[in-house]
């Protein structure tokens, strides 16, 4: 293999991938980044097992070949050398040499063979969806993403074609996000789970605007964006059914001004207990008071005028919860329904369907 | 110039064993022992035990030896947490700053409350009735101005005892007490204070510093502090508790893995139980492993979500012993020990399950509720038993 690139050519594919670079690698190979010249272009690939990045560059290939280096100190020599650096890179024996004006590099390589990558994925269906549409999917519901949990399933974004609209949902088992999205075209119903990663991975790719191509395996999901292809595996398992846990009785609700709520939380979550964040909302006709108090018995209430007419409830939540969730709903004023103290409430713009927030109360 | 605090130490006296005898007339006045098995040690000594010198820490075969007629009853730990539990709620209705040392033992600062409920012998006196009415339990009550020596006066006439000691009466009370009562000082301190010779609380406030500080360092000053009855500790009040574990020694040392599974089953029962006895759960799971050349070892995990259902501890802690097994095969275990740590309260409900506590089941509060009643070894696990214990 030998090429010749720019600093900024190579830098770009590089720099998209480096994340799933792992730097706790299982295997030796996976610290490493598959380059792949040929056709005027080298295609860099990097792995985690569980998400791959393939980003591609145009270059001038002199002689085509494949093989793979340490991928984090690749992506720190080319940020080092000077801007508009021209760079060649030729293998030589088992080191690949990289070179820039009197700077002289030889990097120890690993074969391309055998560097795992995901080939066909078997995509039972395509999906064709803008990016502003997909990367507001996922940004409406990923902080509701479990973590490590014991549930190997929540750790994990539910991605849902249901008719015509695509469906994101994710839930800690504490709250819960929805959001859809209609795509005016009918597509067969799959539910396919993405882990965090890939999911938090793909958020950094995403903010160009165009199409996108999502192509959905029984295994794989893989999404074509300008220049760089993401691959995921999926979670094998169940998601919980989500929609008997979204509450339906909508009797008791307030709506609020979501500036005015999220300001008054936020004053008063400063002195709540910093590690169960519990607050206390007492409900009214037209108001409500919110309070809080931690162990040093420090105390903060404030009044909200808010639209009610329901019952008197009293409830507890974590202010966090409550914060997430109105950070992400998109309007000035907010609806909150409750059913009563001890079940769970749901969050959502007024008279809007398609981003729902679920959030369990707290025993205080 | 602050006014003097008052502070009070209430110390159960035998506490799981009088609970014991308590509940079960037939072991009344008879020499009773809480603890495990012949290898284990004894948790808590009854007062016609310990006339035998049996202590509690001691190695139950220790205590045989000197009682033959020793009755040993498998301790009970969860109910010994509710009738602690009806304890400190006695202490709290004197003052919220209460801070427990263990199930039966607590400082109580009452200075605040001496206005409210009279002086503090009044106030020593009626925790010790109320105690009584209520869990039909004694207490023994030392009354001073710091912890320190509240701490040692309930010692000195237990059971059932009350010692109030005041600025005036300090001297006489502290000074002719072995030196040993004073926290800090083990078996290799003391054996060298004794060569200088230092005996007693007296000889330990009046020796030199020139005889001490080789002893002490730069704790002189304040080993000196302590033998004056001198301690300006503060009462911590919520001391939130930092674990709960369970842990056993076993007759014969384990080889095999099943047999460890099965004592982990065992020991991930009692440590989730005293969680839910508690409505804590446990965000981090921790094992023990003790070879038999007692080489120790901890290793741990997190628990995501935080739970407290027997067998997500359960799966936790095998995954660590296996771990450990792949690490050091064919090592015999002489101890193993199941933890919880990183507590919170049991206090966020879950959406997919609204009505169990996080990760209990109700299978794990039927059996809490049995082993409340008829003991630990009422009931368990099928799974956690000995084929020969299952008659």
């Amino acid at each position: 293999m030998k090429l010749t690139v720019g600093r900024e050519a190579l830098l770009k594919p590089l720099q998209a991938v480096i994340g799933v670079v792992e730097r706790r690698q299982t295997m030796p190979i996976l610290a490493n980044v598959l380059l792949v010249a040929k056709n005027g272009e080298v295609a860099v690939t990097a792995t985690d097992l569980e998400v791959e990045l393939v980003a591609v560059a145009e270059v001038q290939v002199h002689t085509a070949g494949e093989v793979t280096v340490p991928g984090r100190k690749l992506l720190d020599i080319c940020r080092a050398l000077p801007d508009n650096a021209e760079i060649s890179i030729s293998q030589s024996g088992e080191k690949l040499s990289v070179k820039s004006g009197r700077s002289k590099f030889s990097l120890t390589t690993l074969p391309a063979a055998e560097f795992p990558t995901i080939d066909d994925i078997n995509a039972g269906q395509s999906i064709s969806v803008s990016q502003g549409t997909l990367g507001r999917l996922l940004e409406k519901t990923h902080f509701s993403m479990a973590q490590q949990d014991v549930r190997y399933y929540l750790n994990g974004l539910l991605l849902e074609t249901s008719g015509t609209s695509l469906r994101t949902v994710a839930t800690d088992g504490h709250r819960l996000a929805l959001c859809e999205a209609e795509l005016g075209k009918k597509m067969p119903d799959q539910q396919v789970i993405v882990p965090r990663k890939g999911v938090l991975e793909l958020q950094r790719l995403m903010g160009g605007e165009g199409e996108l191509k999502v192509e959905l395996g029984s295994n794989h999901v893989r999404i074509q964006l300008e220049g760089i292809r993401f691959t995921s595996k999926l979670i094998d398992g169940r998601f919980p059914e989500y929609e008997r846990v979204i509450p339906q009785d909508t009797k008791n609700a307030l709506t609020a001004d979501r500036g005015l709520f999220r300001a008054a939380l936020q004053r008063t979550a400063i002195l709540s207990n910093e590690k169960y964040r519990g607050i206390r909302l007492m409900i009214r006709e037209n108001a409500m008071t919110l309070q809080a108090h931690n162990p040093e018995q420090e105390e903060a209430e404030e009044e909200l005028e808010i639209q009610y007419t329901g019952e008197e409830i009293e409830i507890g939540f974590n202010v966090n919860y409550l914060l997430d969730a109105l950070g992400a709903i998109e309007s000035e004023e907010i609806t909150l329904s409750l059913v009563d103290g001890n079940s769970s409430c749901l969050l959502r713009k007024p008279g809007k369907d398609d981003c729902k927030y679920v959030v369990m109360p707290m025993r205080l | 110039m602050t006014r003097e605090r008052r502070i009070l130490h209430v110390d159960m006296d035998a506490f799981y064993a009088s609970v014991e005898q308590r509940d079960n007339p037939s072991l009344r006045g008879k020499p009773v022992v809480v603890g495990g098995d012949t290898r284990g040690v004894v948790a808590a000594a009854s007062y016609e035990a310990r006339v035998f010198g049996i202590r509690s820490a001691m190695p139950m075969r220790d205590a045989l030896r000197r009682c033959p007629n020793l009755n040993r009853v498998p301790p009970r730990m969860s109910h010994y947490q509710a009738v602690s539990n009806e304890v400190f709620a006695v202490f709290r209705e004197f003052t919220p700053l209460v801070e427990g040392l263990s199930l039966d033992e607590a400082f109580l600062d009452v200075t605040e409350s001496l206005q409210l409920f009279g002086d503090d012998v009044t106030i020593a006196r009626e925790i010790k009735n109320r105690i009584r009415e209520r869990t039909q339990l004694t207490a023994s009550v030392g009354v001073a101005s710091n912890k320190l020596v509240a701490k040692i006066a309930s010692d000195l006439e237990k059971p059932d005892g009350l010692v109030v000691v005041t600025q005036d009466n300090m001297r006489a009370t502290l000074d002719p007490l072995p030196v040993q009562v004073i926290p800090g000082i083990g078996k290799e301190t003391l054996a060298r204070l004794k060569r200088i010779p230092v005996n007693t609380v007296e000889d330990l406030r009046l020796a030199s510093d020139r005889d001490l500080e080789p002893i002490f360092g730069k704790f002189t000053r304040r080993t000196r502090d302590r033998a004056s009855g001198i301690d300006d500790r503060p009462v911590l009040s919520s001391r939130p508790d930092k674990s709960i574990s369970a842990e056993e020694t076993f007759d014969k040392d384990l080889g095999d893995r099943r047999d460890m599974h099965r004592h982990l089953l065992q020991l991930a029962e009692r440590t989730a139980g005293r969680l839910r006895a508690k409505d804590l759960v446990a965000g981090t799971v921790q094992i023990k492993i003790r070879q038999a050349d007692f080489t120790t070892c901890t290793r741990q995990r997190a628990l995501r979500p935080p739970g407290n259902g027997t067998e997500t501890i359960y799966q936790a802690a095998i995954k660590l012993l296996d771990e450990w097994l792949a690490e050091f095969p064919g090592i015999p275990v002489r101890l193993l020990g199941v933890g919880g740590c990183e507590l919170a309260r049991d206090a966020q409900p879950d959406l997919f399950a609204p009505e169990l506590p996080a990760g209990g089941s109700q299978l794990d509060q039927a059996v809490d509720r049995i082993r409340n009643r008829f003991g630990d070894l009422s009931l368990g696990r099928a799974r956690s038993m000995d084929p020969g214990q299952i008659r």
